[in-house]
């Protein structure tokens, strides 16, 4: 599942011997790190010690935690855990959901989730005497709407706090606030990462976002409809680059710095409908529908990301989609 | 001595029930567990000096004499890891999620047969309003061609939860009317109506009866009324029995006591006041626990 | 962006209201094999209220939702086939997964207006099959335009493809149309439609209101045959937008005998605005409660126009057919 570079292997060999917990160690992210955590015990003898905090197990984890010894999983809602185990020397901080329909039928529980989930993960780590560094996982949608294109890690766009929409982008904004509240007050060695929109394995394509159900769609041998003009554009980060980009900002991001974690390489929603009715090679045909003229944009720009981490997209746009649909054919349908 | 009843989940539900036990002079809560110690629902319970416990049912399992019934009122995918646990505890579990693992229970209908069992499903809360109605008039009219139960409640008593499961409050609610009715062909449907203020649960009831006899029908449905009153004090007969268009219909309606939740949750306190009188039975048979 | 209005014909679900629900199969055999000529967008059919609605509360439908789907699926080639469903009143097990298999592509799932979170599973559940689905905001004047916004951007979320708002009891104004159209258009990254009643005889102007405002979907029923006053009479919108250079697709002389048929075929009474209709409209009742309301006020010998006005005060929604009875026989006693 993963190539690495000698060069990253040996970036990444701070974590040997670590103790690192994930929260929400059951979501997409928390599953690729887990995936590529436990490479780095399997193939290179890192000697991690992982512990996952989660509600509930996936069942893509659930095969996996039981035959392992080095990965130990809390079942317990984030915000009721008393205390992390003592020897944690680094946290991601990956619970809550980014599905928004959450966010909508439920969103006051969703919003506490985050609030309370965030401070009572770093009230926890204030207790941990070999702690090194917190990753807190923002999102890209803090930005708001912006009119600018590719959106650096100073931009911040207009949002409405008395919108429906803004339950999640808010909380969000004010989990990153309280986050760096801690920084400030207790020198809490913290990084904010924002990620953007990913394609991949383990992503379930029952969610609301347009190249899930491209993809859905396509594999069922269904036309693909798109209501507005296909204009927008979006870009996609692979999970293998979004993984081993975490962990590095975990290891080497400045404390209260912001990053974006994401692809820069654009592309617009009819492009990437063209590019995966080819990959499939469906009769199907793609509905341009021109409901609307919208031709919004959300795409991170990585500059800081490449000068500070010197990190990198490894895999392009093409493989990013292939990669995804060879494992949905086999695991969905 | 009282019966020994602990209550899963802060919720709500749980909260109200913890009131209701409060007020029985047969049960002692002798166990309130959730998640989450600084819930609205854990204040309360510690404010009335109840031993508290942040570890859900490890709790049970730590300390498994602390109880001798308990209450889930946490959610359907839990308490189908709960409930072999109490099983192997001997616990009596009563179970208010829609996990429906257990036998359907109406206090005023099969009460002496579920002190035969030891995990009890409370169906819906339309369901307790209604199927009790038409399993009297079923009593003493043999063909019944239809049933079927229309609900109301007011939007703010309905959460997250039951907003997300309203095909399975329909699923249930139908299954368990075909079992008591005997009636195969039934309907459920329910509304929810955000009027401010808020209105009462509402429940209308239609059955199709060929020539039916309205005043007996009237006597037995105004008997189950009583009965359930004993044990729901704000539930009553809104439209007495008229024959209409070859339909018997008649409608309930429900306001709750104002325990926990303010009135406009009827639905609330039917549910848990029926839990509450099964629970109370227990305890006036403490030798059927002790047997099993 | 086309100027172009999706044309979405109602007339064999909401003109089930009209006839308590009574369509026959050559009736629905005649009107599809008509309309699906004309180019209209997509034919709903069913149960007045929708898929698995039908029930002693709303009107038994004579005929099954799969003998009346599959009826209306057979003849129909070019336009699409949708069904209003009510979460409540259908379920995904029982209903939406049958109907799936008897072909049913457009399903618009409609909520009361504060309401759209029940939706949610049911939109989802129909966008994983890779059907249409459309939220619909029942009764919306009964709420402020920033809440209907609100409850449009769940069903957006929950993977709408288009919101529609429906004056169910068509008591609406072009002002009101105009405010909430416009304010959910400039916020939604979907269409958003307009479903009039003509209780006021706005049906047409409010339809046309919404299309200035920025709606895109417009519904209508073929000599606004649908509940209480009718709907916007299809026909008569589809000509108006010709004039105005709107793309509808619509073959107007088509859509003219599909029209024809109806009114030959399915209407019993002339569907006129009833004095009751006004009543109707003034007190904000759906629409869908005139047959059960003139019914009931004449077995109980209780003028209509109070039970309405009662109704109006009691703020029943949809669904609350059962309350008339109620409150019909508690006029009865006060008189």
């Amino acid at each position: 599942m993963f190539t690495l570079t000698e060069n990253e292997i040996s970036n990444l060999e701070k974590l040997k011997n670590k103790e690192i917990l994930i929260t929400g160690g059951s979501g997409f992210v928390g599953t690729w790190l887990t995936q590529l955590l436990l490479y780095l015990n399997d193939t290179y003898n890192f000697n991690i010690t992982l512990y996952l905090i989660a509600r509930q197990l996936t069942c893509n984890l659930e095969a996996l935690i039981d035959s392992r010894k080095d990965i130990i999983f809390i079942k317990n809602d984030i915000r009721n855990i008393r205390e992390f185990p003592k020897d944690i020397a680094y946290i991601i901080h990956a619970a809550s959901s980014p599905d928004n329909r959450i966010y909508m039928s439920n969103p006051i529980e969703s919003m506490n989730i985050i609030s309370d989930g965030t401070k009572n993960t770093m009230e926890n780590a204030l207790l941990l005497e070999k702690l090194e560094k917190i990753v807190h996982l923002s999102s890209g949608q803090i930005y708001g709407s912006l009119d600018s294109h590719n959106i650096t890690e100073n931009d911040f766009g207009k949002l409405n706090c008395n919108s429906i929409s803004a339950i999640y982008p808010e909380a969000k904004r004010y989990a990153e606030t309280l986050v760096n509240a801690y920084r400030s007050l207790h020198k809490l060695p913290v990084v904010q990462v924002r990620p953007f929109s990913f394609i991949g394995p383990f992503m379930s394509l029952n969610k609301p976002w347009a190249v899930n159900s491209f993809i859905r769609d396509v594999l069922k041998t269904k036309n693909i409809r798109i209501l507005g003009n296909g204009k927008p554009v979006r870009s996609y980060m692979y999970p293998t680059d979004m993984a081993v980009w975490i962990l590095t900002m975990l290891l080497y991001g400045k404390s209260g710095a912001s990053y974006n974690l994401g692809s820069d390489v654009g592309i617009s929603l009819e492009e990437v409908a063209i590019k995966i009715k080819n990959i499939v090679g469906n009769d199907v045909s793609i509905e341009i529908l021109n409901m609307n003229d919208s031709c919004s944009e959300f795409v991170p720009n990585i500059d800081y990301v490449r000068h500070e981490l010197d990190l990198d997209i490894t895999v392009n746009i093409d493989d990013t989609l292939k990669k995804s649909i060879q494992w949905f054919e086999k695991n969905l349908l | 001595m009282n019966l020994k009843v602990a209550i899963l989940g802060t919720g709500n539900i749980g909260t109200d029930l913890l009131i209701k036990i409060f007020r029985s002079p047969y049960l002692q809560c002798t166990l309130f567990a959730g998640r989450n110690l600084s819930s609205k629902g854990m204040l309360k319970a510690m404010s009335f000096g109840v031993p508290l416990s942040d570890k859900g049912i490890d709790a049970i399992i730590e300390n498994p004499t602390c109880c001798d019934l308990v209450f889930d009122a946490t959610s359907a995918a839990s308490h189908k890891i709960h409930a072999p646990i109490l099983k192997q505890l001997h616990k009596i579990v009563i179970d208010l999620t829609p996990a429906k693992l257990g036998l359907f229970t109406i206090p005023s209908v099969n009460l002496a047969e579920a002190l035969q069992y030891d995990n009890l499903n409370m169906i819906t809360c339309g369901g307790q309003a209604s199927i009790p109605i038409a399993y009297a008039i079923s009593k003493i009219v043999k063909n019944i061609d239809y049933i079927e139960l229309v609900s109301t409640i007011a939007s703010k008593s309905a959460g997250p939860g039951t907003r997300a499961n309203i095909d399975e409050y329909i699923e249930t609610t139908e299954k368990a009317l075909s079992h008591f009715s005997g009636c195969k062909t039934v309907k459920a449907i329910i509304n929810l109506n955000p009027a401010q203020p808020s209105i009462d649960m509402n429940t209308t009831i239609y059955l199709k009866i060929d020539e039916p006899d309205m005043h007996l029908i009237s006597v037995e449905v105004k008997k189950m009324v009583e009965v359930i009153q004993s044990y729901v004090p704000g539930y009553f007969l809104a439209l007495e029995p008229v024959y209409d268009n070859g339909f018997v219909i008649l409608s309930i309606k429900v306001q709750g006591l104002g325990d926990y939740l303010p009135k406009y949750a009827g639905n609330l306190d039917i549910i848990n006041s029926a839990a509450i009188a099964l629970a109370e039975e227990f305890a006036k048979n403490k030798e059927v626990i002790y047997d099993k | 962006m086309t100027n172009k209005i999706n044309l979405y014909d109602v007339t064999l679900r909401d003109g089930s209201h009209a006839i308590a629900h009574q369509l026959s199969i050559e009736q629905v055999e005649h009107y599809t094999k008509a309309i699906d000529q004309t180019g209209v967008y997509a034919v709903e059919v069913g149960h007045g209220n929708g898929l698995g609605a039908s029930s002693v509360l709303v009107g038994k439908s004579q005929l099954s939702d799969e003998i009346l789907l599959k009826t209306a699926k057979e003849n129909l080639q070019h336009t699409k086939l949708g069904i209003h469903v009510i979460p409540g009143f259908a379920t995904i097990k029982k209903d939406i997964e049958n109907a799936i298999l008897w072909g049913v592509d457009v399903f618009r799932v409609a909520s009361h207006c504060t309401e759209a979170d029940i939706t949610e599973r049911h939109i989802g559940y129909v966008r994983n099959k890779g059907k249409e689905a459309y939220g619909l905001l029942m009764m919306s004047h009964m709420t402020s335009p920033e809440i209907l916004l609100d409850e449009a951007i769940k069903m957006q979320t929950y993977g709408a493809e288009g919101i529609i708002i429906l004056d169910s009891a068509g008591s609406y104004l072009p002002d009101d149309v105009k405010e909430r159209i416009t304010l959910l258009s400039q916020n939604l990254n979907v269409p958003v439609g307009f479903h009039a009643h003509n209780n006021l005889g706005l049906g047409i102007s409010n339809s046309l209101v919404a299309i200035e405002s920025g709606a895109q979907i417009i519904d209508g029923a073929t000599k606004g045959f649908g509940a209480g006053a009718g709907n916007a009479q299809l026909e008569v919108l589809a000509a108006v937008l010709q004039k105005i250079n709107y793309q509808t697709n619509i073959d107007l002389y088509k859509l003219l005998d599909a029209a024809d048929m109806v009114e030959k075929d399915l209407i019993k009474e002339p569907i006129t605005i009833s004095s009751l209709s006004i009543v109707s409209a003034m007190a904000g009742v759906f629409s869908g409660f005139s047959k059960h309301v003139k019914r009931v006020a004449k077995e109980l010998n209780v003028d209509p126009r109070d039970i309405f006005m009662e109704l109006g005060r009691h703020k029943v929604v949809a669904g609350q057919e059962d309350t008339i009875i109620d409150i019909a026989l508690k006029l009865k006693k006060r008189i």
